[in-house]
């Protein structure tokens, strides 16, 4: 059979392009609601272990059900914030909602003009934790940031990332020992950039700087963009709760 | 028999597809700074290389070759992402770990160069077999070069101090991409010290 | 940004070979004189040049969040953002295939010469790179991203010859035996790789 006329051609690429996009449709629409049960425990863990309620390994081992569960008893409340600082709405946190990364690079586009509407996590402990999301090196770095009662010390932090080099970009999750560096800094919204990963190294005593990771400058400055561009975000939301 | 034999070992010294054939490069520097993410990727790699050298061989009387290069990528990557999808509603831990190669899977030229140079032009099992060796081989490097870069960049084996547990300072270069290509040429050096015909 | 520093930027500062390490195998592979050298660079800038507007297109109104709102309200919710590895990945492979006949077709030659190294284009990791680049920067207008599209294609350009030329000095010198070819290759990118890094802090 001559598989080179053109006749052949179409056809056989048009079948096996219809049969792959069958296939995938398929599969992601079958597969969906348990993608997205695992993808709301692992945002919902992410939080927590920002808060320093557990380590991320083992919230894993405790299973989707007691992760949300433990969401749940401890959380205070969960609102959306705007660009005024005010409260607009607040997440059902019967039902453990939370944003995942999608709805906040949805939010991040209308940072430009302050139109938004970002997430607060608050703890019945009192702290409370806020998304950041950005830019690395291959692609987008996310991550939540907990901060004490007085909205100016940091508690904790977690981060993770779509594709960023193992062992360098990538340590910004997989390194406790970057992620521990943040525990007892503190946020300046007075200045210019309310916290800073340094190249080389943060200067000793100042509160709101923390090392880079050496190697991997491009991913360690998207990290501190996203920090700064949400911290930014929030301002407004912190100086009025503050007051 | 022997041709068997040859098909599996061959990928793996005498014709090893990152010493001899340089394919995969760019995969083989980004992921050799530690030894599980080596690991990991040469695992992952193995897999994809012979089930899609498999299919396409499966294929390769039907397929039209002036549209090959696309109807190739496509199995590739729908067997990739299918792969994904699967991995990420029943093991979710593990998707997390492999999501960061997917890319550099479906875009590493190992499985594009073994599917043009052989699959195509041979039988599934032999395919089959032949994805599976360089595969292999692949990571056998891969695992080579991440095994020095970790001891010597970050003193640690898997993550478990080895150097800096007896006061090593780390090479901060080991863990940039250059000292990987030099520490491959060495590799190549050792190897065709051993072999003398691979030598040019 | 301004188009002259892009370029000027993307060609050295954010060079693909020396500083993504983006494109290594046929970098490697067809760099061992200075003629074929010159065809894959000019194929590579080529493709890049072609690819980079048409994914810079296709990102903008079909792939962004909000971009199909040109075919009205009701569109304008969708994110196809998922979509876009694959569907820059089908463009590159269709234009490599287009490009690939039409070389065949009217450079015999330089085909033989590039070998199965035309087809490998596809998984240039360059080109696909120089995509996902693109759509992460977004950049304002197609003119920009043809910008960085030549800039980058001239990049790698540059960093084939340099090295195809080294390579053909390097013929004649007094090698290792187990090293000459592939091993010194290696190393040779390797330093050259170091020598680049030098031009990592500029900014423009």
């Amino acid at each position: 059979m001559n598989t080179n006329n053109n006749v052949y051609t179409i056809v056989y690429t048009t079948v096996v392009c219809v049969l792959v996009a069958a296939v995938l449709a398929f599969a992601s629409q079958k597969l969906k609601p348990m993608q997205e049960a695992n993808e709301k425990a692992e945002t919902i863990s992410q939080i927590l272990t920002a808060a320093q309620f557990a380590e991320k390994d083992e919230l894993g081992a405790w299973g989707n059900a007691k992760v949300i569960e433990f969401f749940k008893d401890n959380i205070n409340k969960a609102v959306l914030v705007n660009a005024q600082g005010e409260i607009v709405k607040s997440l059902d946190t019967k039902k453990a909602e939370v944003w995942g990364t999608s709805q906040l690079k949805a939010q991040k586009y209308g940072f430009p003009e302050g139109k938004y509407e970002i997430p607060v996590y608050i703890f019945n402990n009192g702290v409370s934790v806020l998304p950041v999301y950005g830019q690395g090196l291959w692609g987008p770095v996310w991550g939540y940031i907990a901060l004490g009662g007085d909205l100016k010390t940091i508690v904790g932090a977690y981060f993770d990332h779509a594709s960023e080099t193992p062992g360098l970009g990538g340590k910004i999750k997989d390194d406790p020992s970057f992620r521990a560096q943040f525990v007892g800094k503190s946020i300046d919204l007075e200045k210019a950039k309310a916290f800073e990963i340094v190249k080389g190294g943060a200067p000793q005593g100042q509160s709101n700087a923390i090392d880079a990771i050496s190697g991997a400058t491009m991913t360690s400055n998207g990290l501190s963009g996203a920090i700064n561009e949400w911290l930014d975000a929030y301002k407004n939301y912190i100086e009025a709760q503050n007051n | 028999m022997s041709k068997f034999k040859d098909t599996i070992l061959n990928p793996i010294f005498k014709g090893n597809p990152i010493t001899v054939l340089i394919l995969g490069i760019c995969s083989s520097l980004a992921v050799t700074v530690e030894l599980k993410g080596a690991c990991v990727m040469a695992l992952s790699v193995t897999i994809v290389t012979a089930v899609s050298s498999f299919i396409c061989s499966l294929l390769r009387k039907t397929i039209p070759n002036r549209v090959r290069i696309i109807i190739q990528l496509v199995v590739v990557a729908m067997m990739v992402i299918l792969v994904d999808q699967v991995l990420k509603a029943f093991a979710y831990a593990i998707d997390k770990q492999l999501s960061v190669y997917i890319g550099l899977i479906i875009t590493n030229c190992i499985v594009m160069g073994r599917i043009e140079a052989f699959a195509l032009g041979n039988k599934p099992i032999p395919s089959l077999l032949d994805g599976l060796a360089n595969g292999l081989g692949y990571g056998l490097i891969l695992i080579i070069v991440a095994f020095f870069r970790e001891l010597f960049g970050s003193g640690t084996l898997f993550g478990i101090p080895v150097l800096s547990a007896i006061g090593y300072t780390n090479n901060g270069l080991m863990i940039l991409p250059p000292m990987a290509l030099i520490l491959l040429g060495c590799v190549v050096w050792a190897q065709r010290s051993i072999d003398k015909s691979l030598q040019e | 940004m301004d188009l002259l520093s892009l370029f000027v930027k993307s060609i050295f500062v954010d060079n693909m070979i020396f500083a993504y390490f983006l494109g290594m195998c046929s970098y490697l592979a067809v760099s061992k004189n200075v003629k074929t050298a010159n065809g894959l660079g000019i194929a590579v800038i080529f493709v890049l040049l072609i690819t980079l507007p048409v994914n810079y297109l296709l990102n903008k109104f079909v792939l962004q969040p909000g971009a199909l709102s040109w075919l009205g309200p009701k569109f304008a919710e969708v994110d196809l953002s998922f979509l876009s590895f694959i569907l820059f990945i089908a463009v590159i492979a269709a234009i490599v295939q287009v490009v690939e006949m039409v070389v065949e077709k009217f450079l015999p030659s330089l085909y033989s010469s590039l070998g199965i190294f035309l087809p490998l284009i596809a998984v240039n990791c360059a080109i696909l790179g120089g995509a996902l680049f693109m759509q992460q920067r977004e950049f304002a207008n197609v003119g920009e991203s043809a910008v960085y599209a030549l800039g980058s294609g001239i990049g790698w350009y540059l960093a084939i010859v340099a090295l195809a030329a080294i390579r053909e000095k390097m013929a004649y010198s007094n090698v290792p035996k187990g090293l000459k070819g592939t091993g010194i290759t290696f190393i040779t990118v390797g330093l050259m790789g170091i020598g680049f890094m030098a031009f990592m802090g500029i900014s423009l």
